[in-house]
């Protein structure tokens, strides 16, 4: 699983000011599902899976997630975001070992 | 040896039983605490959100706040059926302004069927311009999915769907 973090997000290509845009966003991670022994017992141990998305844009917050393992495994979100200057989009996953995976899109005014 | 027990076979004790096993602090569950905690064992069952019933992580969620009818305004969208319960998309539009006075502060996912109905929770911003989300969610067995949109001035609004489900896909 060497691909764990890989993040891609997606843009319309052209976008204008103040336009109502999607943008979507898959991480590669295996959401682990908590397993049980044959009893019916949860197992515990420090699930691997994604708990915070965190999105901002030219560094303000605006937008969050907080994810269970109710997720499916590589998880794809998507949201309505309203640019209004140009500016960079940053994507945070953070996950339960401590890992933080980003991903970055620019978006410029055609 | 551990295996992966599908939802329907587990009995209402062994649920019980792992309930116990959390105790009261699972209850006071870090997920609503906002930010991320201490990176170590975050995913381990004293962590994770408790195995309720439905109704048990409304009240938890929300307290005794009122949750009114927003069918009318809450637009859900994932499929009737989900032939495979592991990937099912959703996206949820609530139809608000997005103005610094009056938003949609966060949208709540909940299905009736998971161990754990608790599924998400987006916070929004009015930066947004729309309040609309969407994700992939995992559904363990047939059962009403829950929108709750939380607005700005603390109101609740709730929309179900319900979605069958062929496969289970979920284990948490």
């Amino acid at each position: 699983m060497a691909d764990i973090g890989k993040v891609r997000i997606r843009i319309p290509s052209s976008v204008k000011r103040g336009d109502v845009v999607r943008v979507r966003s898959l991480v590669i991670h295996p959401m682990e599902i908590i397993q049980r022994d044959k009893a019916g017992k949860p197992v515990d141990r420090n699930y691997h899976f994604i708990n915070k998305v965190i999105v901002t844009y030219n560094g303000r917050e605006i937008f969050q997630a907080d994810t269970t393992q109710s997720i499916s495994e590589n998880p794809f979100f998507s949201f309505a975001f309203k640019p209004m200057e140009p500016g960079m989009l940053k994507i945070t996953f953070l996950d339960t070992h401590g890992g933080k995976y980003e991903g970055t899109a620019e978006i410029k005014f055609s | 040896m551990q295996e992966w027990v599908e939802g329907g076979m587990v009995s209402r004790r062994v649920v019980l039983q792992a309930l116990g096993l959390l105790g009261v602090s699972a209850v006071a569950a870090p997920f609503l605490a906002g930010g991320p905690g201490t990176a170590s064992a975050q995913g381990n069952l004293a962590a994770l959100q408790p195995e309720e019933k439905v109704d048990a992580t409304l009240k938890r969620l929300f307290g005794g706040r009122p949750i009114k009818d927003g069918s009318s305004v809450i637009k859900m969208d994932l499929p009737l059926i989900a032939e495979n319960g592991a990937v099912v998309p959703i996206t949820v539009e609530v139809q608000s302004p997005m103005t610094p006075t009056s938003y949609v502060k966060s949208i709540y996912i909940i299905s009736d069927h998971n161990r754990r109905p608790m599924n998400a929770r987006f916070s929004l911003t009015p930066e947004m311009g729309a309040a609309s989300i969407g994700a992939n969610l995992r559904l363990n067995e047939t059962g009403d999915v829950r929108a709750i949109a939380e607005l700005n001035d603390g109101t609740l609004l709730m929309a179900k769907r319900e979605v069958k489900v062929t496969v289970g896909g979920c284990g948490g």
